[in-house]
């Protein structure tokens, strides 16, 4: 009877270690985990217990979770908002929120300011910021606290000036653009900026200090909007008036930028040289870009993925209609008789180099050119 | 005549003695104390943007002479390092940040209100006082004007109304006592701080908020909190984001003041013994000297009999 006992406890403690460790053996790797919230984001001591689990007030932990999940559109943002609720030295604060909402795009967006955006309605800074006096929580800013650093986090660095009146005072509402993308900033609120074309910089690289960066190539060629690289912006890179603010930007995160999506950093010398570099053109690649092409976007026949992959330089594998037959040649400013559209291509493109000029010669020996005759039409003649 | 004389000199010294004993065992029971159940102030100069609100506020609670709040909006001030003197118990001074010195960093000075006091041991008349619940209090009717706290402030806080001939008063930071005791309010400064740079608690719950700041943004702070040890420790501690050594804050020991100089004056006067052996000393001295002259007084009568 007692052995029968020992039997069954060991029985079930070994079946309840093997329970145990199952969903061990099937955790996928660290690296495609989510990335947990900072703990002390909630909990104001380092080991929280069941019994003490010193939590903040405020968010609940169920905002705070779900805080990196939400994702707010720029059309839920109200337009101007009246900070009025503690007023008593000065004048109330009328904050353009959707032209700050517009800007956050660059930074981290809601969350540059909303450092707690549950889904749902993000909840207003006096749902946990305490008036002056009834604050409970050290850790926690007041209600003026939570205002003045929110703004003048970033505004003291670009104005250098803290003076009350910069926002204490009555403003205009400034009209947003209309009709225009209003995913991207600089449609939707930012005043037009010159936007540079080539920016030439000198690098600690002395292998090759000089790089170049064609920015007109980006936005007009390559067709990227301002959010695509311009991201964890510092604000101070283009507003500090006094100009004094570098973008501090290491080394890592400068790299980051080309190198993230689009451009592959195994070979230093593609964007570091000794002298400045041209712009891009296409035929470096061996493929000179004809007439057609050169008024296309890159985007047009390399669609997948920031990073452009080679293609194949056979022209059915982008037009993949264009068979002997199926290719209405007329498209090229050329139309083709019955007779000539029998033919293969090779026969007037020798060794399917279109891009070269084709030749009459092979079949017709009278050097007759298709461009003053077009084919087809001799026999009329 | 001479025994009067001699009399007031043992009343003095008696008086002198119980003066100085008194003083001893209450200024170790305040060094041994543990600070931490004390109000404090953390001052984080990060934060610090600079306005000047905390002099207006100060001024405003004191009633000291002020101008109107907007006119604490002009920088120019800031083109000398000033001092809180009589009429302004905390100044704001600014200085360049010595990694991008075209930005700049605001510190405000004040009383730091000690966990031992130099000003207080030094007081002759105990005028200053390190109060149970921190701040370090004057109390102008028992100052009798002799500045020896200006003397042994290491951060020269006291200041004295020299330009006031007929009842001069030593002026510093109050920490708004009554407004923090029986008010139950935050200090003045405190309270108007837009930033919140200013943070009004118990000093041990300070320390702990500092070394959390410090720890979530470690290239933001330097690793010191400015206080904490500095001089035993006192009331009012700093952040910064540059060396405190680039501030007017002195460098200074852990060690607080008072025991030094208590130590010596004490030394002297142990037991009341050194003054009863000097006076022992100068008694023998009189009465060999008196010896000496009845002996030659004597001799004389003979040689005149």
């Amino acid at each position: 009877m007692r052995t029968d006992r020992v039997l069954y406890i060991t029985t079930l403690s070994i079946a309840l270690v093997l329970l145990a460790a199952l969903p061990l053996m099937a955790a996928p790797t660290p690296s495609n985990q989510p990335t947990m919230p900072n703990c002390l984001d909630c909990h104001t001591c380092k080991n929280p217990t069941p019994e003490d689990m010193c939590l903040k007030p405020c968010p609940t932990l169920q905002a705070a979770h779900n805080t990196r999940k939400a994702k707010h559109g720029l059309s839920e943002a109200p337009d101007t908002m009246r900070l009025d609720e503690i007023a008593d030295l000065y004048q109330p604060v009328d904050f353009n929120h959707k032209l700050h909402a517009g800007m956050a795009q660059m930074g981290n967006n809601c969350g540059t300011c909303h450092h707690f955006s549950p889904e749902g309605k993000i909840p207003p800074c006096k749902e946990c910021h305490m008036p002056s006096g009834e604050e409970t929580n050290l850790r926690q800013p007041g209600l003026k606290g939570a205002y003045h650093r929110q703004c003048l986090g970033c505004h003291r660095e670009w104005s250098h000036d803290t003076k009350c009146v910069v926002c204490h005072l009555p403003t205009e509402g400034k009209k947003l653009a209309k009709g225009v993308d209003k995913t991207d900033i600089m449609g939707i609120s930012h005043p037009k900026t010159e936007a540079p074309k080539t920016k030439v910089y000198t690098t600690p690289y002395k292998q090759g200090p000089i790089v170049t960066f064609h920015h007109d190539e980006h936005v007009d060629l390559f067709g990227l909007r301002c959010v695509d690289c311009h991201q964890k912006e510092n604000c101070s890179y283009c507003h500090d008036l006094a100009k004094t603010v570098s973008s501090r930007k290491s080394m890592k995160e400068v790299h980051a930028v080309c190198s993230e999506n689009c451009h592959a950093t195994d070979n230093c010398a593609k964007c570091h040289g000794m002298s400045e570099k041209p712009a891009f053109v296409h035929a470096v690649t061996g493929w000179p870009l004809n007439r057609f092409h050169e008024r296309l976007g890159c985007r047009s026949c390399h669609p997948t993925g920031k990073k452009i992959a080679k293609l194949n330089n056979e022209c059915t594998s982008c037009h993949q209609n264009w068979k002997p037959g199926a290719f209405r040649h007329a498209v090229v400013g050329l139309t083709l008789d019955d007779t000539h559209l029998e033919l293969d291509c090779e026969s007037c493109h020798i060794d399917r180099k279109f891009g070269a000029r084709p030749t009459c010669d092979s079949c017709h020996d009278d050097q007759r050119d298709f461009k003053k005759v077009p084919p087809g039409q001799y026999s009329s003649r | 005549m001479t025994l009067q004389r001699r009399d007031f000199f043992k009343i003095a010294a008696a008086g002198s003695a119980v003066l100085v004993a008194g003083k001893a065992t209450a200024s170790t029971e305040s060094t041994s104390a543990d600070f931490s159940d004390n109000f404090g102030v953390l001052v984080d100069t990060v934060a610090c943007i600079g306005c000047r609100k905390c002099e207006w506020a100060c001024n405003d609670q004191n009633h000291l002479p002020t101008q109107e709040l907007k006119a604490f909006e002009d920088k120019s001030v800031f083109a000398r390092h000033r001092r809180p003197d009589k009429s302004a118990y905390t100044v704001v001074n600014q200085y360049p940040d010595p990694d991008e010195p075209d930005k700049k960093f605001a510190i405000k000075v004040q009383c730091m209100h000690c966990n031992a006091p130099a000003c207080a041991s030094a007081c002759i008349v105990g005028a200053l006082e390190k109060q149970k619940e921190g701040p370090v209090t004057y109390d102008a009717w028992k100052c009798i004007g002799c500045r020896y706290c200006m003397v042994a402030c290491p951060f020269q806080i006291p200041a004295y109304e020299y330009d006031n001939a007929l009842d001069p008063v030593v002026r510093k930071c109050t920490f708004c006592y009554e407004r923090i005791t029986s008010e139950g309010k935050k200090p003045a400064c405190v309270a108007i701080c837009p930033n919140e740079a200013l943070t009004f608690a118990k000093r041990g719950e300070l320390i702990q908020l500092a070394r959390e700041r410090i720890l979530a943004q470690p290239d933001k702070y330097e690793h010191h909190i400015y206080g904490e040890h500095e001089i035993g420790g006192t009331g009012w501690m700093y952040l910064a984001g540059a060396p405190f050594t680039t501030t007017e804050l002195p460098t200074l020991t852990s060690e607080p003041i008072p025991p030094r100089t208590e130590k010596i004056q004490h030394a002297v006067f142990k037991g009341f013994v050194p003054p009863v052996a000097l006076y022992g000393l100068l008694a023998l001295g009189m009465y060999t000297f008196n010896e000496r002259k009845k002996k030659v007084a004597r001799e004389e009568d003979r040689h005149e009999s």
